[in-house]
């Protein structure tokens, strides 16, 4: 006996995520699903992100790790509400995870919600979690050759901070090649290339995301 | 790198239909996997042989149909379908920036079984 089925292996991961954005929306709350590889610099640019906009934005924060609450202490040290999600081994966070945690935040008192991911440039990018804007991050000592090895997580971001260049001085890697070739994947993405470490070109990251806000 | 939780979604999506349905056990799944979609047949099979034991699907095999990457050039503006695992460029121009328009497709299209 055959049985037609025809369902999106997908479909409760999408499901989830659509009730989150549900939810997030009505409360008025913008959420960035920030992705990178391990080091490229999530957590150094959202602390430095919180410590310069933390006066005019309420910050909420999500983790995921794979183990280990060190990137939710350093966030929680700067007095911002945060969950640490470890997946126990998982390559990426879902939208069950992320809803599951959704409680445990104060919703009421944030504006905006940063999703930081497992560090991953691979499987991030499949899992709708119920964000606003996919944000990813590539330190530029990872390499020029990155955007055409990992295409689908270039191509599904908005915006794309090529971090560290502070040290392109010691380095070969060509930030023109980085910046054509992700243009080149999609022709809309927002590049803003910063040091999370010296501070230098934030100012245009933080008026793009202030430009999500919704209160 | 994820294909457990894909088989584990899968194997849901089969002990739902196959209690809808009267099934006692399902003996072949259908998939079709797109080659866009990130999933690599050959490991979501092993995952989904690791995950089926004790369920409803425990002597099932997965038949998997591939659907090779298809999209649209917004350079040259043609359609086109490539049999190669990835896509950077345009096949018929070499420009790099176009819609995926198939490859990305992750379902479970039928199943077989005995009452």
């Amino acid at each position: 006996m055959k049985v037609k089925v025809v369902t999106n292996i997908l479909k409760a991961n999408t499901r989830l995520a659509e009730e989150n954005r549900r939810e997030l929306h009505e409360r008025g709350i913008t959420t960035i699903n920030l992705m990178s590889s391990p080091g490229a610099g999530k957590t150094t640019l959202l602390a430095r992100t919180i410590r310069d906009l933390g006066a005019r934005i309420r910050f909420g924060v999500i983790e995921g790790d794979i183990q280990g609450t060190h990137d939710a202490e350093v966030i929680a040290a700067l007095g911002v509400p945060v969950i640490q999600i470890n997946t126990a081994g998982g390559c990426h966070l879902d939208a069950n995870m992320v809803q599951s945690v959704l409680p445990e935040l104060p919703l009421e008192s944030i504006g905006l919600l940063v999703i930081e991911n497992v560090g991953n440039l691979v499987c991030p990018a499949e899992f709708d979690l119920g964000e606003d804007a996919k944000v990813m991050l590539l330190s530029i000592t990872e390499g020029d050759d990155k955007p055409l090895k990992y295409p689908r997580m270039f191509r599904e971001c908005e915006a794309l901070l090529v971090n560290k260049v502070d040290l392109a001085p010691h380095l070969d890697v060509s930030l023109e090649k980085i910046r054509a070739d992700a243009l080149g994947l999609n022709p809309a993405l927002k590049v803003f290339e910063v040091s999370a470490r010296s501070g230098q070109g934030l100012e245009a990251w933080y008026a793009w995301l202030e430009g999500k806000l919704r209160r | 790198m994820h294909e457990l939780s894909i088989a584990l979604s899968v194997l849901d999506i089969v002990r739902t239909a196959a209690a809808d349905s009267g099934l006692a056990s399902v003996t072949v799944v259908r998939l079709r996997i797109g080659r866009a979609s990130g999933v690599q047949p050959d490991s979501l099979r092993f995952a989904f042989d690791c995950s089926k034991e004790g369920t409803v699907a425990e002597a099932a095999v997965l038949e998997i149909e591939e659907v090779p990457i298809g999209g649209r050039c917004d350079v040259c503006d043609h359609d086109f379908t490539s049999r190669e695992p990835y896509v950077l460029a345009c096949p018929l121009c070499g420009g790099a920036s176009f819609r995926v328009t198939t490859g990305d497709e992750l379902h479970v299209l039928d199943l077989e079984g005995e009452p």
